[in-house]
């Protein structure tokens, strides 16, 4: 495999659930080294995409690639270059802290048992609690350290930061851009916490309702997008305009759109429309309201 | 020398560090010389990506701004005010500019007007940069 072919990808992934579809022809594809933060709102289908990309669920249509390989056909020695963090974890309830890296030490060649005991100490984990004692945040971090230690090609997180203090979450992203930096690993995560996806996150992806609304590289996304407010009196054309990302109708009137700056032509707009840069917070409101 | 980030501006965070560094140096409070801390340094402190730092700092480097000490990072250059232009220098204005464009459209004033109304302020000599 070669070292700038995509470590993961989804090629035209449609899951269902019954009646309900959750992934809907979702593409992408990610570059080693790549921090891909993955937006959306509850039910988007971020969750069900990496579980897909995993190999830990099959789709109904299409295909996830792993290491250059169908997701579903890893082997073990690809299964230990993975870190899974998901949004719940209730293994080894039973074990203490302390016993359950240990064992974990034991599965994975690549274990840094260095990095393992420092995290434990900076986040105050006593090793010799039962994990079952802990509170869910301390059970996340114990989850993200068995994910960070062995200091895994391909890192997934769940929603990471949901359960953890803002200090504990702040040295979390710091681990794991610190993973991504100096030791070329791939990161995909999902959160809702827009400013820890903007602090780490080279790339980011926006799910809306099972669809992928949004791929690419955040700075270029925040240098080239930008809200144009279209005035009433004019004629929006039903067709999308060059660079057109969104549109959707103001409660006053008029028209809001989101067009990449870099397609968009300057013919094309009225002369009374106004074009203002958006915040990440901002162009999640246009693509997934 | 202290960075103010801000993650969810809408300015992506190389370009604010860039903005920071280049009015830093152009208000002479950091004189050429001045050790730039290391990209690690950096990120760590504020969170971010390595990645971010490393394109601000080289995109700094090429409007040589700053100069790469062999072995001891970055500082800032000797050179800077015969190689930076003005598109560049106006490049940091840019935000500025935006709001101002955007507080002045919902005043409903036009160009002429910002233009009288700015003139004269163009023409104070004011003792410090303003910074914010």
């Amino acid at each position: 495999m070669n070292h700038l072919d995509p470590v993961v990808e989804a090629l035209a992934l449609t899951k269902r659930y019954k009646d309900h579809t959750a992934l809907n022809d979702v593409s992408l594809s990610v570059a080693p080294g790549t921090v891909l933060g993955l937006l959306g709102r509850n039910g988007a289908g971020k969750s069900t995409l990496m579980e897909c990309l995993l190999g830990l669920r099959s789709a109904d249509n299409g295909q996830a690639r792993l290491f250059g390989k169908p997701a579903l056909q890893i082997n073990d020695h690809d299964k230990a270059a993975l870190g899974y963090v998901p949004q719940q974890t209730d293994s080894l309830l039973w074990m203490k802290v302390g016993d359950a890296l240990t064992f974990f030490a034991s599965l994975y060649p690549t274990w840094d048992s260095h990095l393992a005991d420092s995290l434990l100490q900076r986040w105050n984990l006593d090793s010799k609690r039962l994990i079952q004692d802990l509170s869910p945040g301390q059970r996340q971090q114990v989850a993200i350290i068995r994910a960070l230690a062995p200091r895994p090609r391909l890192l997934v997180l769940d929603e990471p930061a949901a359960a953890l203090d803002p200090l504990v979450r702040r040295e979390v992203l710091r681990e794991i851009v610190e993973l991504a930096a100096e030791h070329g690993s791939t990161v995909v995560f999902s959160t809702h916490i827009l400013s820890d996806l903007e602090r780490i996150a080279s790339h980011v992806a926006l799910m809306h309702e099972g669809r992928l609304r949004l791929y690419g590289e955040l700075d270029q996304l925040k240098d080239e997008l930008r809200r144009v407010r279209w005035p009433q009196h004019s004629t929006l054309p039903a067709l999308p305009l060059p660079g057109e990302v969104a549109r959707r109708p103001l409660a006053e009137g008029g028209w809001s759109l989101v067009l990449n700056l870099a397609q968009a032509e300057a013919s094309t707009l009225p002369g009374q429309a106004s074009t203002h840069s958006l915040s990440l917070e901002d162009l999640f409101v246009e693509l997934a309201a | 020398m202290t960075l103010h980030i801000e993650p969810s501006a809408p300015d992506p965070i190389y370009r604010q560090i860039v903005g920071q560094i280049t009015r830093l140096i152009s208000a002479g409070t950091c004189p050429p010389g001045t050790r730039l801390p290391s990209v690690r340094e950096v990120a760590a402190a504020h969170a971010i990506n390595p990645m971010t730092v490393s394109k601000a700092y080289a995109l700094l480097e090429a409007q040589g701004l700053l100069e790469r000490q062999r072995g001891k990072g970055m500082q800032v250059a000797d050179n800077h005010q015969a190689v930076t232009p003005a598109q560049i220098r106006l490049q940091t204005l840019q935000p500025a500019l935006e709001q101002l464009a955007r507080q002045a459209r919902q005043l409903d004033l036009s160009l002429e007007q910002l233009i009288e109304a700015l003139a004269p302020l163009m023409n104070d000599v004011e003792p410090h940069e303003g910074t914010q």
